[in-house]
């Protein structure tokens, strides 16, 4: 008997040592405690993906895919270590960046669209450019170029209130089910009587190859920042290269375009090729070679920060479909106040240790004092777990552990008490100790369960909602930590109590029961 | 030894009161759903230099915003929940708010879809229903060698009720004097009671059933009250060391977590009430058929001075 508690001693020891290891260094490549949000600061956004209607289950999946990849590709650009780029559900995006703190950044990394295309003017049957008036002196409204029954982006040149020029997208004209009609950014019907103040503003179409392709940022196969040196000073633009079909067609365009009339001081609108991103036009440099040898560049009113962005966006591709706008779920939390939340719940933690033993010492005396060990070794075991698995550590996680804390003594409790009650009862000291841990297995058993069953539907709680990393984290700590505190109080404290009965201390009755001394 | 049963008129008469306060309080001031169950933004904006409360409600309500739920943390930071913002939105607000009380950081914020709010209350709601369901099917499986299971499933579940009714009334008055709000935390908090509750009433239960076993006593109220007896010095040790860490986690981590350590509190306080003084003793009551009694305990005047 006693060489078997040795022997499970010696076990526990050895189990200890590796916990505290494991805490200590990094073993089997878990390095840190894995953190939530919560506690190192960060962005989690949930996106609710825009799909047309009527489209089916296979491309909607399809299209969610290339998303994630686009999204992931854009995200990786920014050093964050670890994002969480997810579908969640049939139709949703998480995005989570841990460390990543910009929320307006972020959002506007994850929402852009990135969809670049090339636009031309329409031209009416004397090649003279189409405006916006032009479309409101129709008895009818019909496409001026008929050959063209894509969208017509109208845009007119503003003054912005920074006072410099801005290209403004007005409207949009589009066939839909064989009626043309006007539309806002968002496709629903333009108000035609507010678009009269923009009869200036200039019909775009798509610029296509000979065989029709659109020339589209698809065919993009390299973006990079870099800077014209032509002028004074340094302007920062993007230079992009086309693949080999992308270079076809864009000198196929250049081609159709050059020899449009050039009046060299004044913007030539025939000859304009149109950038344009996300349905806004960026810049619009007249074409003035016939071929460009798969090159060209973007230039508008960038600054340094904007083309890194701009070259980025166009290598990671454009979105399949847009993602709605505000997202579903926003959550930011700055860094230094994930740092206050680790201090204070190291501490909160730390001094519910301190007060449990101390109560336990005080109340239960040698066997207290052995349950506060057990419960140190609880502690060191729990965070083993936590770090191996790994367990994401959020708040409220860390709150399920240290009320863990509190009930892990819970067993002992029930142990002690039974103990002294058969003690009472005129049992020898081993004895009771024995009759304690079998009367008290079925109440631990049976009590522990609830907290199971609390936990399993916390966990589904949590799973089936956006804002689950609380609510989760809770369930996976206290699951852990009641699992964890069965075990330590039957097989930690009761070794240890065991061993104590065969040494002369345990002779010395009165440390065993603070209340009821025994002759 | 300790006559508990016997005076469970006193115990019921004061658990029927703090439920009919707690159902008054809930009633009156209700509770205020948080952003995750009604949608809407909550920005936490700390401020270079002190800034007096009335003075950033003003300013919010200058601004178009009268809608909005203002707490104050600290000197200088606040936690503003407003509508819903868009991104150009919050921009505005943090600029105009800048302008007028000098620079701010934005140390968190959190937005929520109106349809984000519906779906996470329903599932609260089914989660809240499901724990209930599975722990009166737990406990009566639990019990089943007893002679009335169901009697143990029952009584364990009203006194589980009767904490989440108390631990509800508690903070719909809080809410009123604090404005504070139910968040998913605070369901954590109610779920986690649930299940302290039946923790507690289950070590109770099951040395009522050890007893019965025994045979120690062919009163039914003899064994209750001794098994009551038996476990009191461990359900009110266990519940101690539980409230430290609770008060642990309240003192040290703070307003972030302050909903789910208040609910903890209060929640183990009834919990461990409850276990010994509504759960067993109703058992009694249902075993001899007293619940008309139960209606003459209620707290009016001269059903008072006889049931004390």
């Amino acid at each position: 008997m006693a060489r078997k508690n040795t022997l499970v001693l010696i076990i526990i020891l050895a189990l200890f040592a590796f916990a505290v290891c494991s805490i200590i260094y990094p073993l089997f490549g878990r390095e840190e405690m894995r953190l939530g949000l919560d506690l190192i600061g960060g962005v989690h956004l949930v996106y609710q993906a825009d799909f047309p209607e009527g489209a089916s289950g296979e491309e909607k999946a399809a299209a969610m895919a290339r998303a994630l990849i686009t999204i992931e590709k854009r995200i990786d650009k920014y050093g964050v270590t670890e994002p969480i780029i997810q579908q969640v559900g049939e139709d949703r995006i998480l995005v989570q960046l841990p460390g990543f703190t910009d929320i307006d950044a972020a959002k506007s990394l994850v929402e852009q669209t990135g969809f670049l295309e090339f636009r031309e003017v329409e031209l009416n049957e004397s090649g003279q450019p189409v405006y916006l008036g032009d479309y409101f002196q129709q008895d009818e409204l019909q496409f001026i170029d008929e050959q063209e029954t894509g969208d017509r982006v109208f845009v007119i040149d503003v003054v912005n209130a920074e006072g410099e020029g801005e290209h403004k997208t007005v409207a949009f004209l589009v066939k839909d089910n064989g009626d043309i009609k006007f539309t806002d950014a968002t496709g629903n019907p333009a108000d035609n009587t507010a678009l009269q103040e923009y009869a200036d503003a200039l019909s775009w179409i798509t610029a296509r190859g000979d065989d029709g392709t659109p020339l589209t940022g698809d065919l993009l196969a390299d973006a990079s920042p870099s800077l014209d040196q032509s002028g004074v000073a340094p302007i920062p633009q993007v230079s992009i290269e086309w693949d080999s079909e992308g270079s076809v067609i864009f000198d196929q365009i250049a081609a159709r375009l050059f020899p449009q009339p050039d009046n060299e001081n004044f913007f030539d609108p025939e000859r304009a090729l149109g950038i344009f991103l996300d349905n806004t036009l960026l810049s619009a440099p007249e074409v003035n070679a016939q071929k460009f040898e798969g090159r060209g560049v973007i230039t508008g009113n960038f600054t340094r920060d904007e083309v890194t962005e701009l070259a980025n966006l166009l290598k990671s591709g454009a979105l399949p479909m847009p993602l709605k706008k505000p997202p579903l779920y926003q959550e930011k939390v700055s860094a230094t106040l994930g740092a206050d939340f680790i201090d204070m719940s190291l501490k909160a933690g730390i001094i519910g240790l301190i007060l449990v033993m101390l109560f336990m010492i005080i109340y239960y005396r040698l066997p207290g004092v052995l349950a506060s060990l057990a419960l140190v070794f609880y502690g060191a075991l729990v965070m083993a777990i936590f770090k191996l698995i790994p367990v994401t550590l959020t708040l409220a996680g860390i709150g399920g552990f240290v009320l863990s804390i509190g009930m892990a003594v819970d067993a002992n409790v029930l142990i002690f008490e039974r103990m002294k009650e058969e003690f009472t009862t005129g049992r020898t000291l081993g004895a009771a100790i024995e009759a304690g841990f079998n009367r008290a297995w079925t109440a631990i058993r049976d009590s522990n369960v609830t907290t199971f069953i609390v936990c399993g539907i916390l966990y589904w709680l949590g799973s089936s909602i956006v804002a689950s990393a609380p609510v989760m984290g809770f369930a996976v700590t206290l699951f852990i930590g009641v699992a964890v505190s069965m075990f330590t109080a039957i097989v930690v404290t009761r070794t240890l109590l065991r061993l104590f009965v065969g040494t002369p201390l345990a002779r010395k009755t009165s440390l065993f029961s603070a209340h009821q001394e025994r002759e | 030894m300790f006559d508990i049963t016997g005076k469970r008129s006193l115990f019921l008469i004061i658990s029927e009161v703090v439920i009919l306060i707690s159902i008054i309080a809930l009633v009156v001031f209700g509770l205020t759903p948080g952003i995750e169950f009604s949608s809407g933004s909550m920005l936490t904006v700390s401020f270079e230099r002190e800034v007096d409360q009335s003075e950033l409600e003003q300013e919010l309500v200058n601004l178009g915003y009268t809608n909005v739920i203002i707490q104050g943390i600290g000197e200088s930071d606040f936690l503003i929940r407003t509508p819903e913002l868009s991104g150009e939105d919050k921009v505005a607000l943090e600029d105009a708010l800048s302008a007028r009380f000098g620079s701010l950081t934005e140390r968190e914020f959190h937005s929520v879809s109106p349809m984000v709010a519906a779906e996470t209350a329903h599932n609260a709601i089914i989660a809240v229903a499901i724990a209930a369901v599975g722990i009166l099917l737990y406990i009566t499986w639990a019990f089943r060698r007893m002679p009335r299971p169901f009697h143990y499933g029952v009584c364990a579940i009203i006194a589980l009720v009767h904490d989440v009714v108390v631990v509800l009334g508690i903070f719909s008055i809080l809410g009123a004097i604090l404005n504070w709000e139910i968040n998913l935390m605070f369901i954590t908090g109610v779920l986690a009671v649930i299940g302290y509750s039946i923790n507690n009433t289950v070590v109770v239960f099951d040395r009522i059933r050890e007893n019965l076993k025994r045979g120690i006593s062919a009163d039914f109220e003899a064994v209750v009250n001794n098994s009551l007896v038996g476990t009191l010095s461990r359900s009110l040790n266990t519940s101690l060391t539980t409230v430290f860490v609770v008060l642990a986690l309240l003192l040290f981590v703070g307003a972030s977590i302050q909903n789910f350590a208040i609910v903890l509190l209060i929640g183990i306080i009834t919990g461990t009430y409850s276990s010994l003084c509504v759960a067993p003793i109703l058992l009694i009551v249902w075993e001899r058929g007293e619940w008309g009694r139960l209606i003459q305990w209620l707290p009016l005047p001269r059903a008072k001075a006889k049931g004390v």
